[in-house]
C-alpha cells in the first residue's frame, strides 16, 4: 500500500479485507465500491473490488459502480465498529452514489460494535 | 374510509388528508405527506376568498390517486355555490395536485385562492409517540418556489412546492389572484417534491426514492391484475374479496432502496410501509400461487440485510433475519434501533421455509443456489444464537432493553404470553410456533441441500436434528391431560399452559406427531377457540381471555389462513374448509378488505364480525389471507413438476375455478366442486346464488 498513514483503523480495515481474499457470503456479488474519505483538503481513495466473493483492495483510481463518500474521522469509527454505516447513510453523514444493492452486500464486511463486558461473541445469554 | 381520512400512496410515500383534501396535522395527528418515514407536509390547506371548502364527494380513483369535489364555504347549511372546486391528487415522489375552479355564474368572478403550506418534518415514530424535534426549521422563497427545510447536523430534508400558474409565493404558502369568466374555469398544477439536500447543498431526491408517473402506475396496476390468476366462482363476495386483495397487495408493494424496481410486500398502510422480516415473508408465502415474484424479492432483500455481527442495540446476530427497517430521523441518530432492527425470533427460520416453498412452486433454483450461504447462516443462527436457554429450543429475550421489542414472536403485545391463571411468563420465552418453524426450516433445508446444494451429508444431519427436535417437542410442550401443546416454555423450562391459536401453526409446520393431530384439530374447531368466524388467538377459558384483546382473544385472519393450511397438511379438509368459510364470510362484512383482527365474540351473539380498532388498513397479511384460503380450499400443492389439486369447498359453494396459476408447470387451471358440508348453511350470505338456502 502506498501513501497516507498506514497505522490508522481505515488502513487496517482495508488491509484485513485484502488479506481475507475470499468471502463466501459475497459469492454472488460483483462490482467495485470507491470510498472517498475527506481528511481536511485531502481525499483518501480506496477501491474495494469484489468478484464472486474474491476481494481486492486498491488505491489506484478505477471505475466504480458505487461511491461511498464521508469524512475520514467518521470512517475511522466505522472501521473500528464504533459507528454504524447504515445509520450514517440515513443521517446524510455518508453519501452514496450508484448501486445501492452492491453497497448493502458489502456493508456486511463492516465490523460490529466492540464486545461489551460480560457478553461473549456468541450473543448467548450469560447465566 | 371509516375514519374519515383519505389515504393514497406510492411505495412508502403516502398522503393522509381529510375529506376536503386538507392536511392540518399536529405532532400526534396522523395526517400529512409522508415519505421514507418522514412527514414532509403537516399543513396543506386550501381557501377561496379566505373561506375553507366543503366536500361534496371524494373519489378514490386508484390507491395512488384521489379526486375531491368541493364548494366554497363551510357550515351545516348547504351553500348554494356558483363555484365548483376540484382537487385531483396523485402520489409519486411527493404529490401532484391538479386544482381546478369552475365558475357556473353568468358574471365573471374575482377570487383569491390560497394554499397554506408547512411542515414539521416529524419522524413517523414521533407521530406515534409524540416526541420533540432537535433540529432547526427553515422556509425560503426561490425562483417562485417555496422550499421548507429541516436540518439536524448532516440530516436534511426539504419540501419543494411550486405551481404552474402564476402565484405570489411567501414563506407560508402560495396565493393566486384570479378572475374567472362566466362559465369559465381556471386551473393550476401544484407540485410538492420531497427531497434531501446532499453534501453539495444542491437539491436531490432522497437517494432512495424513484419517481413513478401516474400513467406508469396505472399501467403497472393493470399488468399486475392481468398477470394474477383469474377466479371464477358462484360466490360473489369471494370474487370481490379476491379482487380487493390483489389491488391492496399492489398498493402494499414496496421497493426497498436496494432492490431497483422489484418489490416486496410491506406490512401495512400507512404506518408500516417498510420492509419487515416476518410480515414480508408470511405475506409472500400467502401470495405464492398468485404473485410468486414477491417472494423472490423478499428473499433477496432479506438476504442482503442478513445480520453478520453481534450488536446488542439492534438485537443483531450473525445469520439473523431482520425484523424492521426504517429510514427516518430517529433511526438515523440511533435513537431507535431500526437501521435495521433484528429483534424477531421467527423471521430467520421462516426465511428458510419461504426459500423452499418458493422453489417448490417456481422451480427457480438459481435463487436457492444464490442464497445458499444465507440459508446456512440462518440455520446456524437457530442452533448457535437462538437457543438462549441451552435446552435446544429457540427462545427470545431482547438485549436492547430500552427500545428493543419484548415479544419477538408474532403475538408481540406485552400481555400475549401468559399462564392459564393470567400470570405473565418470564424471559427468555420459547413460544411453541418458533419450534415448529425451526423444525420445518430444517426439513425443507434438507431437501434443498440434497437436491440443489448437492450436500447429502448436510441434508442427513438436518433431518436428524429435525427428528430429534420433533421428538423432544412432543414430549416437552405436550400437556397430556388437556391434549394440546403449551403456548411456550418459560425461563425455567416450565410449560406456559394456555390454549392458544399457536397450536394451529404447529400443524402447518408438521412438527405435530400424527396421533396428537386429531386432538389439536378438535381444539381448533372447538368452542373455546373457534368463534364461528375463525380461531381465536386465546381460548375463552383462559385467565387473560378478552374478545377484544389484541393477541388474547381476537380472531386474526392471517393466523387463520395458516391454521387452515396446517389442517390441510394433516388431512383435516373439512375443518380447514370451515375456517375458510368463516373468514371469507367475515371478509364480506368488510367489503372484501379483512382487517388485521376482529373481535372474538361468538358469531351467534353478534351476527357480524366486530372490527378491532387498528391504525393500519389494509394490512399485508390480512390481504394475503383470502389468497392462502383459496389455496387451502382448492388443496393446491406442488408435487414435483405438477400442481396437485384436491379441493374441499365449504358447504354452499357450488364451484370455484382458479385459472392460469403460475408455477414451474407454466400456467394451469384448478377446479373445485362443492361436496363437503363445512360451515353453517344458514349463516352463508345470500350473495351465493348457486345454493338456495
Amino acid at each position: 500500500m502506498t501513501g497516507g498513514t498506514t497505522t490508522d483503523a481505515t488502513a487496517e480495515f482495508f488491509g484485513a479485507l485484502a488479506e481475507r481474499g475470499h468471502v463466501p457470503m459475497l459469492e454472488w456479488a460483483k462490482g467495485t465500491v470507491r470510498f472517498e474519505l475527506a481528511d481536511g483538503k485531502r481525499v483518501d481513495r480506496w477501491h474495494l473490488v469484489v468478484d464472486k466473493g474474491d476481494l481486492a483492495v486498491s488505491r489506484r483510481n478505477a471505475r466504480a459502480e458505487c461511491t461511498f463518500r464521508t469524512d475520514k474521522a467518521l470512517f475511522e469509527r466505522i472501521a473500528k465498529g464504533e459507528a454504524n454505516a447504515t445509520a450514517a447513510v440515513l443521517r446524510g453523514a455518508v453519501i452514496i452514489d450508484g448501486d445501492m444493492e452492491l453497497l448493502v452486500q458489502l456493508q456486511k464486511l463492516f465490523p460490529g460494535p466492540p464486545a461489551k463486558r460480560g457478553r461473549g461473541a456468541s450473543g448467548r445469554r450469560r447465566t | 374510509m371509516s375514519d374519515g381520512l383519505v389515504k393514497i400512496l406510492d411505495g412508502n410515500t403516502f398522503v393522509v388528508s381529510d375529506s376536503r383534501g386538507d392536511i392540518e396535522a399536529s405532532l400526534t395527528d396522523p395526517t400529512g405527506l409522508f415519505s421514507f418515514d418522514t412527514r414532509f407536509l403537516s399543513q396543506w390547506v386550501l381557501t377561496v376568498n379566505g373561506q375553507r371548502l366543503t366536500p361534496l364527494s371524494t373519489d378514490d380513483l386508484q390507491y395512488f390517486e384521489t379526486r375531491f369535489f368541493l364548494v366554497p364555504g363551510t357550515g351545516t347549511v348547504y351553500v348554494d355555490s356558483k363555484l365548483s372546486v376540484i382537487r385531483r391528487r396523485a402520489v409519486g415522489n411527493g404529490f401532484r395536485e391538479e386544482l381546478q375552479i369552475l365558475n357556473h355564474d353568468e358574471k365573471p368572478v374575482d377570487l383569491t385562492v390560497r394554499i397554506d403550506a408547512g411542515s414539521d418534518f416529524a419522524d413517523l415514530f414521533e407521530v406515534k409517540d409524540a416526541l420533540k424535534k432537535k433540529g432547526t426549521y427553515s422556509a425560503r422563497v426561490t425562483d417562485g418556489r417555496l422550499v421548507l427545510g429541516y436540518q439536524r447536523e448532516t440530516f436534511t430534508r426539504a419540501t419543494d412546492i411550486s405551481a404552474t400558474a402564476p402565484a405570489r409565493v411567501d414563506k407560508r404558502g402560495l396565493t393566486f389572484k384570479i378572475r374567472i369568466e362566466p362559465q369559465g374555469e381556471w386551473s393550476t398544477n401544484l407540485d410538492v417534491v420531497t427531497a434531501v439536500i446532499g453534501s453539495g447543498g444542491k437539491h436531490e431526491r432522497p437517494t432512495f426514492a424513484r419517481p413513478r408517473g401516474r400513467q406508469n402506475m396505472e399501467t403497472n396496476l393493470k399488468r399486475w391484475l392481468d398477470q394474477a390468476p383469474t377466479l371464477e366462482c358462484d360466490w360473489d363476495s369471494l370474487r370481490e374479496t379476491y379482487r380487493r386483495s390483489l389491488v391492496d397487495l399492489a398498493a402494499l408493494r414496496f421497493s426497498p432502496p436496494v432492490m431497483g424496481y422489484r418489490s416486496l410486500p410491506a406490512a401495512g398502510l400507512p404506518w408500516f410501509m417498510t420492509m419487515f422480516g416476518r410480515d414480508s415473508i408470511l405475506t409472500s408465502l400467502q401470495a405464492l400461487p398468485f404473485t410468486p415474484e414477491l417472494a423472490a424479492t423478499t428473499l433477496r432483500a432479506l438476504g442482503d440485510w442478513q445480520g453478520t455481527v453481534v450488536d446488542d442495540f439492534r438485537d443483531e446476530d450473525p445469520g439473523r433475519i431482520l425484523h424492521e427497517m426504517r429510514y427516518g430521523e430517529l433511526p438515523a441518530f440511533e435513537e431507535r434501533p431500526h437501521s435495521p432492527y433484528y429483534g424477531s425470533a421467527d423471521a430467520t427460520p421462516l426465511f428458510v421455509v419461504l426459500l423452499d416453498e418458493y422453489e417448490r412452486w417456481t422451480g427457480d433454483r438459481r435463487i436457492v443456489r444464490e442464497l445458499e450461504y444465507e440459508a446456512r447462516a440462518a440455520l446456524n443462527w437457530i442452533d448457535e444464537y437462538a437457543d438462549l436457554m441451552g435446552n435446544g429450543y429457540i427462545s427470545y429475550e431482547r438485549r436492547n432493553v430500552k427500545t428493543g421489542l419484548e415479544n419477538q414472536c408474532w403475538k408481540d403485545s406485552w400481555d400475549s404470553i401468559s399462564y392459564r391463571d393470567g400470570r405473565l411468563a418470564g424471559f427468555p420465552r420459547a413460544t411453541c410456533e418458533l419450534q415448529g418453524y425451526a423444525y420445518d426450516a430444517k426439513m425443507r433445508a434438507a431437501r434443498l441441500a440434497r437436491e440443489v446444494w448437492k450436500d447429502p451429508e448436510f441434508a442427513s444431519q438436518l433431518e436428524k436434528q429435525a427428528a430429534d427436535l420433533k421428538r423432544r417437542f412432543n414430549r416437552d410442550f405436550w400437556i397430556a391431560d388437556r391434549e394440546y401443546f403449551a403456548l411456550a416454555l418459560d425461563s425455567d423450562g416450565k410449560q406456559v399452559d394456555v390454549l392458544s391459536s399457536n397450536i394451529g401453526h404447529l400443524l402447518w409446520s408438521g412438527i405435530v406427531e400424527k396421533p396428537k393431530a386429531k386432538a389439536i384439530a378438535r381444539h381448533l374447531l372447538g368452542p373455546r377457540l373457534f368463534s364461528g368466524w375463525g380461531v381465536r388467538t386465546l381460548g375463552t377459558a383462559e385467565g387473560r381471555y378478552n374478545p377484544i384483546g389484541y393477541h388474547v382473544g381476537t380472531v386474526w385472519p392471517f393466523d387463520n389462513s395458516f391454521i387452515a393450511w396446517g389442517l390441510r397438511r394433516y388431512g383435516f379438509k373439512e375443518e380447514a374448509a370451515r375456517i375458510a368459510a368463516g373468514i371469507l364470510e367475515a371478509a364480506d362484512f368488510f367489503d372484501g378488505r379483512l382487517p388485521e383482527a376482529f373481535g372474538g365474540y361468538e358469531r351467534t351473539l353478534t351476527r357480524y364480525p366486530v372490527q378491532y380498532p387498528t391504525a393500519c388498513s389494509p394490512q399485508a397479511w390480512s390481504t394475503g389471507a383470502p389468497l392462502l384460503l383459496l389455496r387451502t380450499m382448492l388443496g393446491l400443492e406442488p408435487v414435483g413438476d405438477l400442481l396437485v389439486v384436491d379441493p374441499a369447498l365449504p358447504v354452499g359453494i357450488g364451484h370455484v375455478a382458479l385459472l392460469d396459476i403460475p408455477g414451474r408447470w407454466g400456467r394451469v387451471d384448478a377446479f373445485g366442486r362443492g361436496r363437503l358440508s363445512a360451515g353453517e348453511k344458514k349463516a352463508l350470505r345470500q350473495s351465493q346464488e348457486a345454493m338456495p338456502v
